[in-house]
C-alpha cells in the first residue's frame, strides 16, 4: 500500500514512476529529444589528440570519436570532451523493500529509494531489466530528478538508504556519486546494485560515499562473461576484493542459469575464491533464473539445482547462503551459524520476524555481521 | 542477389566525377544525376536510364534509402546524392511516395543538411525518431544479435539501398554499406567490440536486412581516410566517386581498397599494419553475404 500511495502521489507531482523494466518495449516509440539529455562533464576520462577521447571508468576503455558514445551509451563524446547524458535523468525510481535489491544484512526490513537510469557496460544475454539497461538515455521516457531531489524524496517516503540499481548504475557514476552526498547529509545510506565492471580509482571513491554494494557475479569462468556477458570476470573480482578491503559492506548475488554457470566444481571454486579473499560470513544468494531477452531457452532454475550448490557453498564453509526468487523458501531465512537457529526470518521480500540484539544472536550471542541501524 | 548468380565474380562499379566536388563542398546536381545514371547502366547492362532501376525495383516495391548522417554537415551521405538517387528512382519505377530517406534521428538529418519530409504523397525524409515510427517491439535474436529494429525497416521497407558514406573507423576499420545497417537498430553501441566483427556481418545476415537488401552505393565523394568515423579536414580527401555494388561485400571490399589508396598515398600506415583490418568482411564472406577477396570482384571503371 505504501508503494502504491508513493506511485499515486509521485504521478500528482508529475514525477516518475518506474518499474525495473516492465512494459517499456512499447515505449521505444515515444523518444526523447537528445537536447533533453544532460550535459554534465564525465568524471573519468582522459582526452586524446584530434578530438578523442578514452572512458576511464569502466575496464572496456572505450576509445571514442567526437559524437561517438561508449558501450554503454550513456557517456559522448562531444568536440572532444566527454558527457554523461544520463545525469539527473532518472528512467525508473520506486520504493522498494531492501530485500529485493537483495541486501540480507543491510537494514532489514526497510525500504530502499531506487533510481536508475537507461545504460549499462555489459551485455547479459538473460538480463531481467534489459528493456532500460540495453537502451540509450532518447529511447525511453525519463524524468528530471536532481542529487538533492532524490535524496529529498528519499526523506520525505521515510526510506532508510537510497539504492542505486535496476541497470548498472557504474554508468551513472556521477549521478550515483553526487545523490549518495547528497543522500549522506539527510542520514539516509546509500546502496549499489552493480555487475562490478568498474576500474579502480573510480570505485575507491564511490566506496567514500556509500554504505553497501552488492555484486552481481555472474560466473566463475572468463568464457562465461565472453559469451554470454560481454564482459570480464578479473576486474569484477577485482571489485570484490576492493569493496570488501574498504570496509563497505558487501553481499554477492549469483543467478544461477541451467546448464551454463551451475556445475558443482564451478561453485565449488568460487566459494572457496570467496571464503580466502573475502572470508566465510559474505553473504552469498543463488538466485533462480528465470527465461528473459536473449535467453529464452532454458527453462528457469531447478529448485534442486539452487539447493544443491546451496549446500556445496555451505559445506565450503560459508556461513551466509541464500536461495533467491523462491518465496517461502527456507533459504531465504538467516541463520545463526554457532546455535543454527533463524535470527531473520523472511518471506519473498517481507521480512517476518528479526532475532538479532545489537548486531548479535537473540539466543546465544554470536555477532551477526551487517549493517543493522 | 549478392553473388550474380551465374557470374563468378560480384560486379562493382566505380563511377568517378573528376571535380565533382570541391573542397568547399559545392556540387553540381547534375553531375550527380550524370554519376548515379552511369552507374546504374553499368551495374545492370541497362541502355537507357530508367531501365536501370527498373531491373532493380518494381512498381509495388517501398524503397527504403538508407543514409548515414552520424557525421554531421561534412562527413554524411551527401543531400544532393540522395535526392538525385530517389530523383532517379522516381523517374524509373518506383512511385515517389514509395521512397523514404531515413536514418536514425531526425536531429541528425537535419544537422546533415536534410529537409525533412513525411507528406502522403511525396517523397518522404524522416527518422525511427519520427512520431508513429519508432522500434520494433519484436526483439530479434540472431547469432550473436539481439535488437529492436527500426519500423521503417520492419514495416515500411520492402526493398533497401544502403546508401552510406564511406570513412575510415576507428574500430571496424572502415565504416561502408553494410555497417550503415547499425542505424536502423536500437543498439548500436552493443556491436562495437572486436572491431564490429562479427557483428557488422551478423546484423546484415538478420532476414530483416539481407531479405530486404538489394543494393550498395557508397558514397565517395569525400572520404575520411583516417582518423574517422569523426570528420577531420586534413584527412578528408575529395575523391569525387560512387562506389555500386549488388554484392554489399564487394562493395565494401573495394571502399576498403579506395580508403588504403589513400592512405598509402598519404604515407600513412595501412588499416593491417594499425591492427584494424575490416576482418568484416571474411565474415561475411564466410556468411554468404558476397565476396571480399579482390580475385572475386569485377571492378568496372568510369567517369562522367
Amino acid at each position: 500500500m505504501k508503494r502504491r500511495i508513493f506511485c499515486q502521489t509521485l504521478a500528482g507531482t508529475g514525477c516518475l514512476l518506474g518499474t525495473g523494466g516492465g512494459e517499456t518495449v512499447r515505449r521505444l516509440l515515444a523518444f526523447q529529444d537528445v537536447a533533453n539529455l544532460s550535459h554534465v562533464e564525465a568524471r573519468y576520462y582522459r582526452k586524446l589528440p584530434d578530438r578523442e577521447i578514452e572512458c576511464l571508468l569502466c575496464p572496456r576503455l572505450c576509445r571514442l570519436g567526437d559524437k561517438e558514445r561508449g558501450y554503454c551509451g550513456v557517456r559522448q563524446n562531444d568536440g572532444g570532451t566527454y558527457y554523461t547524458l544520463v545525469y539527473g535523468k532518472a528512467c525508473s525510481a520506486n520504493v522498494d523493500p531492501i530485500e529485493k535489491k537483495p541486501f540480507f544484512h543491510f537494514l532489514p526490513g526497510s525500504d530502499a529509494f531506487s533510481i536508475a537510469t537507461a545504460g549499462c557496460n555489459v551485455n547479459c544475454k538473460f538480463c531481467q531489466n534489459w528493456q532500460i539497461s540495453q537502451v540509450r538515455p532518447e529511447q525511453i521516457p525519463h524524468h528530471d530528478l536532481p542529487p538533492e531531489d532524490v535524496a529529498l524524496a528519499a526523506q520525505k517516503y521515510r526510506c532508510a538508504s537510497i539504492a542505486y540499481t535496476y541497470t548498472e548504475p557504474i554508468v551513472f557514476f556521477e549521478y550515483m556519486y553526487d545523490s549518495s552526498l547528497a543522500g549522506r547529509r539527510r542520514g539516509i545510506k546509500n546502496c549499489v546494485v552493480t555487475g562490478g565492471h568498474i576500474r579502480p580509482e573510480p570505485l575507491r571513491n564511490l566506496l567514500q560515499v556509500v554504505d553497501a554494494v552488492k555484486i552481481d557475479l555472474k560466473a566463475f569462468r572468463q568464457d562465461f562473461y565472453t559469451d554470454f556477458v560481454r564482459g570480464e570476470l578479473q576486474p569484477v573480482l577485482d571489485a570484490i576484493r576492493e569493496v570488501h578491503e574498504s570496509k563497505v559492506w558487501l553481499e554477492i548475488v549469483y543467478l544461477v542459469i541451467p546448464t551454463l554457470n551451475d556445475s558443482v566444481k564451478d561453485i565449488e571454486s568460487m566459494c572457496r575464491w570467496l571464503r580466502r579473499e573475502i572470508g566465510p560470513d559474505v553473504p552469498l544468494h543463488f538466485s533462480r533464473f528465470v527465461p528473459m531477452y536473449l535467453m529464452k531457452n532454458l527453462p528457469p532454475t531447478p529448485l534442486s539445482t539452487l539447493e544443491a550448490l546451496r549446500a556445496v557453498a555451505i559445506r565450503e564453509g560459508l556461513h551466509y547462503v541464500y536461495i533467491g526468487n523462491v518465496p517461502g523458501h527456507k533459504g531465504e531465512n538467516t541463520e545463526c551459524p554457532r546455535c543454527g537457529k533463524t535470527v531473520i526470518e523472511r518471506f519473498g521480500l517481507q521480512l517476518k520476524s528479526l532475532h538479532l540484539e545489537k548486531g548479535r544472536c537473540r539466543f546465544c550471542g554470536l555477532p551477526i555481521p551487517g549493517i543493522w541501524a | 542477389m549478392y553473388l550474380d548468380r551465374g557470374m563468378d565474380r560480384s560486379r562493382v562499379v566505380v563511377v568517378g566525377g573528376a571535380g565533382i566536388l570541391t573542397r568547399d563542398g559545392e556540387m553540381d546536381p547534375a553531375k550527380i544525376a550524370a554519376m548515379l545514371d552511369l552507374g546504374f547502366r553499368h551495374l545492370t547492362g541497362a541502355d537507357q536510364s530508367p531501365d536501370g532501376p527498373a531491373a532493380l525495383f518494381s512498381r509495388k516495391d517501398r524503397v527504403g534509402i538508407k543514409i548515414s548522417t552520424i557525421g554531421g554537415r561534412m562527413i554524411s551521405t551527401r543531400p544532393e546524392l540522395a535526392l538525385a538517387l530517389a530523383n532517379l528512382l522516381s523517374s524509373s519505377t518506383v512511385s515517389e511516395k514509395n521512397i523514404l530517406i531515413w536514418d536514425r534521428t531526425n536531429r541528425e538529418l537535419r544537422e546533415a543538411g536534410y529537409r525533412l519530409s513525411d507528406g502522403p504523397n511525396g517523397l518522404k525524409i524522416f527518422a525511427t525518431d519520427t512520431a508513429g515510427a519508432g522500434y520494433d517491439t519484436e526483439l530479434v535474436s540472431h547469432l550473436n544479435i539481439g535488437s529492436l529494429f527500426s519500423t521503417i525497416q520492419t514495416n515500411f521497407v520492402t526493398a533497401s539501398i544502403s546508401l552510406a558514406i564511406l570513412k575510415d573507423h576507428g574500430l571496424a576499420g572502415i565504416t561502408a554499406g553494410m555497417k550503415n545497417y547499425f542505424g536502423a537498430v536500437h543498439n548500436p553501441n552493443k556491436y562495437h567490440d572486436d572491431h564490429c566483427d562479427p557483428y557488422i556481418a551478423e546484423l546484415f545476415d538478420t532476414p530483416l536486412v539481407k531479405q530486404k537488401h538489394r543494393l550498395s552505393i557508397l558514397d565517395a565523394l569525400l572520404v575520411q581516410f583516417h582518423r574517422g568515423p569523426s570528420y577531420h579536414s586534413r584527412w578528408a580527401e575529395p575523391c569525387g566517386r560512387l562506389i555500386f555494388s549488388l554484392d554489399p561485400v564487394a562493395a565494401d571490399a573495394v571502399g576498403w581498397r579506395l580508403v588504403e589508396k589513400l592512405r598509402s598515398d598519404r604515407g600513412l600506415p595501412s588499416l593491417d599494419e594499425e591492427g584494424r583490418e575490416p576482418t568484416y568482411l571474411k565474415t561475411a564472406e564466410a556468411l554468404g553475404l558476397g565476396r571480399s577477396a579482390l580475385e572475386g570482384i569485377q571492378i568496372i571503371e568510369d567517369e562522367i
